[in-house]
């Protein structure tokens, strides 16, 4: 056998596990905790959709060019469907040593390698739920990102997705690997036209070593129509940074799980999140910041305004485990109600087993600062202008924390499209 | 310093609420629970038909409900209640006049200063001894404002139609596990009315002592409070400590009127051994005021969330909790707040306090339905820990689905700060005082809504149960 086919056998294998476990595991209903604001019988048809993997896609490899240093990102990913179509590269990271290269068809022996030792063993197995398992079985292709000891990557790696077919679900993954003291970014976009019934699965296993930092952004703007059901999972090792932010603007129904472990002292994270409701979108946030270690720190801010009939649940837990003193955790929902018939959910979890840590957390749910909203219609400002100004204002804090300059073009289009959804309002 | 040297010596657990009186009582069920128990509770009280079907229809919505999987460890219970007595009759009849209740009771209440708090001011007092009221008086002053304070049993005696029309309304049977079982073997409790207008400006306090082991109180109190009338309930609760589990699940309903102003406080001292599990809830109608003043001390586990549905238009209502979980002890705790009317508004605030192996848990709701429009409610939680295994937890919901609504949540967890021990001891004060003197200063903006006998128990309870936790 060759080492293709070795490998080929490996992923066969946990795909069919997953899918036994797939078929084995019921759909979450209301009646968990974890769904309890999200019925998805109600908003879907999820049995009418097609789970079948794209056809052939084990057989075709990406076509694989050079990108130019000129412009400021180091790779670019182009998915269609699940599959990459293209994958280019600069030279800078081609040269220093970094992996970016399909899971499915990974060129060299030790991307194998690196992909066997990481790929959900640790982070997010199967057996962690139904759609966990849906994608670990049916993930078209999927992108590793390796960074070896000591080398920074200042600008991002991109990776674009883009879906065309109805009553299809879709699997990406992305594995990210940062070891000992190096530095990456990369932003992913899911985009795709309104469809009839469609969902798109995104796994996000993220890791980093000692001394590491990793920043991670995900742009969905998907079309209505579409389930997009995405679930990440972040591992920060001794005094490593993971940031992560979250953009969902599209989609009929989003449903984000993000988990991040702060396994080792001097650990800490930035979770960031920014949504944008309007007609029927539906959002379940899902996230925890779970500290197991002492000396770590973790921060989230959750922003988001609905309008139409659109719902908004955000759940996020901070647990303080045992033995895990010193710790700084924080956490903030704020979501604006723009319409009568918006509603939103907030439960912000503390489960604390450590005395000597700072907690705290913040929700508020309420309308627009009716002072502020006054004094620009004072300045001849149109109602529409003013909720305008103040939306973009109220959820441009969110952007405003992201490190500049190497996201500068993300915030750019997350902003063009907040104006756009703004205006149909 | 040795842990918790000062307590034992202090003995909490043989302070003057852990005594036992030797076990008597005049008829009590068999351990258990089935049809026929609930029958032979309806037969010794003589109770009209319908209470009968009312019983036996909660019964079995009871047996048909899971037990909760969340809040407190309920693992144990459904073997606890296996052995438990669901029903322990002390003595035949209600006393009006405190000489008539039997020695050894009165011995009992005496020792936890019950006719003393009588003489002092109150309006009224209840004394409820395993599942009967023993002991229920009011001052002819209120009673001749056609003010009623009886046991909920005498309640449902002599006010049949007025019992009839509220009872089971604020709280339906099948609202919870508890609140099911409840409605199958009530016994006891307080039946409250206050008619239009009468201002009671002195609290009326009912005392609930549990001294049968493997005993089960399952108390029942229905208050009416009509427009724009105010009173004051005070409800205390203390058991002895034995080797098994107890268990006490009381349904509290309330009805505040137009105009009306209701405040019901606890102050829950159980022993260490008892499942504390209790269904409080409020329906406020148009600028009506509910206060809760919810103090939970004692008990291994209480699950436990006063709840204020504001009905109509300006209806407020607050819940001011607070939680102390020492080893074993664990406090799941919080309050529910529903906005319906408009222009409704809602206060909540929680402080809890953690030490050794103890948990507290902030568990609430704050819900706004649409159309309540300009409701206002602010949420509060502050934990303190003491130790490095003591355990804290905030679990609120929040759901929101009118736009004008304004909801904010904050909570916050800390411990003892270095520094602040640090300055009072510089003061002259020992480690022990500083301790004390910092959990007096965090749970004093609640403690200081107490009646003054009340804040200066609690403040000594604090006190004992901080000896011996620096270090």
């Amino acid at each position: 056998m060759t080492d293709q086919s070795k490998y080929h056998s490996w992923l066969n294998e946990k795909r069919s596990h997953a899918w036994s476990v797939y078929e084995n595991t019921p759909m979450p209903t209301t009646k968990s905790e974890e769904w309890r604001y999200t019925d998805l019988t109600k908003l879907l048809s999820l049995e009418h959709l097609n789970l079948q993997m794209t056809a052939g896609s084990h057989l075709k490899a990406p076509s694989r060019e050079h990108l130019s240093e000129t412009i400021n990102t180091s790779g670019r990913i182009q998915f269609a469907d699940g599959l990459i179509s293209s994958l280019q590269l600069t030279s800078d990271i081609k040269n220093r040593g970094v992996i970016v290269d399909s899971m499915q068809n990974p060129q060299h022996e030790k991307h194998q390698e690196i992909i066997q030792a990481n790929l959900g063993t640790v982070l997010l197995p199967p057996e962690s739920g139904k759609f966990q398992a849906l994608n670990a079985a049916r993930w078209a292709d999927g992108v590793i990102i390796y960074v070896p000891e000591n080398v920074h990557i200042e600008m991002p790696v991109r990776g674009k997705h883009h879906f065309t077919s109805d009553k299809s679900t879709r699997c990406s993954r992305t594995l990210i690997v940062a070891e000992e003291g190096s530095q990456i970014s990369y932003v992913e976009e899911f985009q795709s036209a309104d469809s009839e019934n469609a969902m798109v699965s995104s796994t996000v296993e993220i890791i980093a070593h000692k001394n590491a930092t990793v920043d991670f952004v995900s742009v969905q703007n998907l079309g209505r129509g579409t389930f997009f059901q995405a679930d990440q999972k972040a591992v920060v090792h001794r005094d490593a940074t993971i940031n992560t932010l979250n953009v969902n603007l599209g989609s009929t129904v989003t449903r984000l799980d993000l988990k991040t472990q702060l396994a080792e002292p001097g650990a800490t994270t930035k979770m960031l999140g920014l949504y944008f409701g309007d007609q029927n979108q539906h959002f379940d946030h899902n996230t925890s910041q779970d500290h197991l270690a002492p000396h770590t720190g973790s921060d989230l801010l959750y922003k988001g305004a609905l309008d139409g009939d659109s719902r908004a649940t955000f759940r996020g837990v901070i647990r303080v485990h045992s033995g895990a003193q010193q710790t700084d955790a924080y956490q903030t929902n704020r979501t604006l109600l723009l319409s009568d018939k918006a509603q939103a959910n907030s439960l912000p979890n503390l489960e604390i087993e450590a005395d000597d840590v700072k907690c705290s957390h913040g929700s508020t749910v309420g309308q627009l600062d009716q002072e502020i909203i006054f004094y620009l219609l004072n300045r001849g400002l149109s109602p529409q202008q003013a909720e305008r100004l103040v939306v973009l204002g109220f959820l441009g804090d969110v952007l405003e924390r992201l490190p500049k300059g190497a996201f500068r073009r993300v915030v750019n289009s997350v902003t063009d499209t907040l104006k756009q959804k703004l205006s149909h309002g | 310093m040795p842990k918790s040297k000062q307590v034992e010596n202090l003995g909490l657990d043989d302070d003057k609420y852990r005594f036992v009186d030797a076990e008597s009582h005049i008829y009590r069920t068999r351990p258990g629970l089935d049809e026929s128990v609930v029958r032979e509770i309806s037969q010794h009280k003589e109770e009209p038909a319908w209470m009968l079907e009312f019983r036996l229809k909660a019964l079995s919505i009871y047996e048909s409900k899971p037990m909760p999987a969340w809040g407190g460890d309920l693992s144990d219970l459904e073997t606890t209640l296996k052995d438990i007595y669901f029903y322990v009759k002390p003595q035949d009849q209600t006393e009006r006049s405190w000489s008539d209740v039997p020695d050894k009771i009165k011995t009992t209440f005496e020792r936890l200063g019950i006719p003393e708090a009588e003489q002092k001011a109150l309006a009224g007092v209840g004394a409820q001894y395993e599942s009967e009221m023993v002991y229920h008086s009011l001052k002819e002053e209120w009673a001749s404002q056609g003010v009623i304070f009886d046991s909920i049993e005498d309640g449902l005696k002599n006010h049949p139609e007025l019992f009839r029309e509220y009872f089971g309304t604020v709280i339906p049977i099948a609202d919870n596990k508890f609140s099911a079982l409840n409605s199958a073997v009530w016994s006891g409790g307080s039946f409250v009315y206050v008619p239009k207008g009468v201002n009671l400006e002195i609290p009326l306090q009912a005392y609930f002592r549990v001294n049968q082991e493997k005993m089960g109180q399952f108390e029942r109190t229905l208050i009416i409070i009509e427009e724009g009338a105010t009173a004051h309930y005070i409800e205390g609760c203390t058991a002895p400590v034995y080797s098994t589990d107890s268990f006490h699940s009381g349904v509290i309903e309330i009805v505040v009127k137009k105009d009306a102003r209701f405040r019901y406080t606890t102050i829950q001292n159980w022993s260490n051994n008892m499942y504390n599990l209790v269904t409080q809830r409020a329906v406020v109608q148009a600028n009506g005021t509910m206060e809760w003043l919810d103090g939970n001390l004692g008990s291994k586990l209480t699950m436990k969330y006063p709840s204020c549905y504001l009905m109509g238009q300006g209806a407020h209502g607050s819940i001011m909790s607070i939680a102390y979980a020492g080893t074993g002890q664990h406090q799941d705790t919080g309050g529910k707040v529903v906005h319906v009317a408009k222009n409704t508004t809602s206060s909540i605030i929680s402080k809890s306090i953690s030490k050794e192996d103890g948990r507290s848990s902030y568990r609430g709701l704050c819900k706004v339905h649409e159309g309540a429009t300009g409701a206002r409610s602010n949420v509060e939680c502050d934990a303190l820990l003491i130790n490095e295994t003591s355990r804290t937890d905030t679990y609120p919901y929040i759901e929101v689905d009118e736009k004008t609504a304004t909801v904010g949540h904050e909570a916050t967890v800390s411990k003892v700060g270095d520094e602040q021990l640090f300055y009072l001891k510089n003061r002259g004060l020992s480690e022990e005082e500083a301790m004390a003197l910092i959990v007096r200063g965090f749970i004093e903006p609640i403690a200081k809504e107490l009646p003054l006998e009340y804040a200066v128990e609690l403040n000594r309870l604090i006190e004992l149960e901080m000896e011996g936790s620096v270090g």
